[in-house]
């Protein structure tokens, strides 16, 4: 009995963990593709990174590091990027999203965020520079960090939203 | 696993190590990625042609919703862009009928100069899968692959001229990296003065023009056109034209626009095996002019015709 429980137990956790894998998948596809519309020709907001930060810190999701790994061992296969860089962008913002605690005010919500992605992206970018032995164009990295940080209170302003207005129907 | 946080110490070290490992692992995929092993190269392959119609399918509404924020767009604009069309082809027409004059005598004077006949290349068209949307690479993947004849280094172009090169094959997939990526560096020459340059990527929008003779001036404007040196690329192929920045360095403008690629058209040197007789049945062919003219009021052999009336 009890070994059925493990075993359910099991088969649960890697059930909830496929679905959110895809979910990751599908939204860093989507990530991707927005580079389409006009207005993020020059780069496309880093959106995966937004949501993990939502899951993290809202909603108390804690998706493993085999989880980003994949993610972004796929991203990079898809897009043609160096080997893993992604991989290591997640597991680093997924460690700092769990170790930087600031107060859960809205406003240092976003300065913690900010924190976060930046020292990530740093890391991620001198890597680059050093296996591509030059830096790139610093305009789509700006656009890139620009565009993501304005994006992150407007989709953390909206989940409030939802879930006020959810709270809302169902009271 | 999507889990909690570990409840006792012991695990949360095995966690610790595991996060290390695994950025380790990544540390060691990034280098050995670079290194452009076979094998990597291989893996790199599969998991393209495995991982396309999954994107296909994920790109597909964003595509499409593109396509009607297009279409809203355009269509306040229409009888503007309907103005300028019209002007564009009574230029063209003008230049048509100068260009056909021009070959002509290209032709004529080829012929007696005896110049080598370039080798002929065949195109092979593909769909982009992928949107170029990464910071640091700037790669598409298109749907043809080693089935159609693709192989490494051959040219990738548009309309409106070079879009980058084949860098990965596999079975089903290609990846063509674009000319504005960091790593692509292209041959080139100023069709104007004809002094050959480099021009190389920068991962955004605009291309650096290196190993440009100090003698040489360009023109804002120029058209630059790849060079063929080395043998990799043909020559002719547009590739941009030159713009000042605001501290006076030139820099090269590609002519193709990236964002908007959906078919890209690849230079195959050989004509591929087993494409086009097995699954391509061809089009019907054009039909014949007829050979007479018929005019009205007239037969074939032109007699006049006479039109009975009835009352």
């Amino acid at each position: 009995m009890i070994k059925d429980n493990n075993l359910l137990h099991i088969f649960y956790s890697f059930s909830r963990s496929l679905l959110f894998f895809i979910f990751l998948f599908y939204l860093i596809n989507l990530q991707i593709s927005l580079s389409l519309f006009s207005l993020f020709e020059t780069a496309t907001p880093n959106l995966i990174s937004i949501i993990l930060y939502i899951c993290i810190k809202r909603l108390g999701i804690n998706p493993s590091n085999t989880i980003m790994f994949f993610i972004g061992f796929f991203h990079d296969v898809m897009i043609g990027n160096n080997l893993a860089i992604t991989s290591i962008f997640l597991i680093l913002f997924k460690f700092l999203s769990e170790t930087v605690i600031l107060d859960k005010n809205n406003q240092e919500e976003w300065i913690s965020f900010t924190i976060i992605f930046i020292s990530s992206f740093v890391i991620i970018f001198i890597l680059n520079s050093i296996i591509n032995l030059s830096i790139p164009e610093l305009t789509p990295i700006f656009f890139h960090i620009g565009i993501t940080l304005i994006l992150f209170p407007i989709i953390n302003m909206s989940m409030h939203f939802f879930n006020f207005v959810t709270r809302l129907i169902k009271g | 696993m999507v889990s909690g946080k570990p409840s006792n110490t012991k695990s949360f070290k095995g966690v610790k190590n595991f996060n290390f490992l695994l950025i380790l692992l990544c540390l060691i995929l990034v280098f050995l990625g670079k290194l452009d092993l076979i094998a990597i190269r291989n893996i790199k392959g599969f998991l393209s042609d495995f991982l396309a119609p999954v994107t296909y399918a994920f790109n597909k509404p964003v595509k499409e919703m593109v396509g009607v924020f297009e279409d809203v767009k355009s269509a306040g604009s229409l009888r503007e862009e309907n103005i300028r069309l019209k002007s564009e082809v009574r230029k063209l027409r003008v230049i048509n009928s100068k260009a056909s004059s021009q070959e002509l005598e290209l032709l004529e004077l080829r012929e007696l100069l005896k110049v080598l006949p370039e080798k002929k290349s065949q195109i092979i068209t593909g769909r982009a899968i992928t949107a170029p949307g990464g910071i640091f690479a700037n790669t598409v993947l298109i749907n043809a692959g080693k089935d159609y004849g693709v192989k490494i280094g051959q040219p990738a172009i548009s309309s409106l001229g070079l879009v980058g090169y084949v860098v990965n094959v596999s079975l089903k997939t290609s990846r063509i990296l674009l000319i504005i990526d960091i790593n692509s560096m292209i041959p080139v020459y100023l069709t104007s003065s004809n002094w050959p340059a480099v021009v190389q990527g920068q991962s955004g929008k605009l291309l650096k023009i290196k190993f440009l003779s100090t003698k040489a001036k360009p023109v804002e404007g120029e058209v630059v056109q790849t060079s063929g040196h080395g043998g990799r690329l043909p020559s002719g192929i547009n590739v941009g034209k030159i713009v000042k920045s605001f501290s006076g360095k030139y820099y090269v403008k590609p002519t193709v626009e990236f964002q908007r690629l959906t078919y890209i058209s690849i230079i195959i040197n050989k004509k591929p095996e087993n494409v086009y007789s097995t699954t391509f049945h061809g089009f019907a062919p054009l039909q014949k002019p007829e050979q007479s003219i018929k005019l009205k009021g007239l037969n074939l052999s032109g007699k006049r015709i006479i039109e009975s009336t009835e009352d």
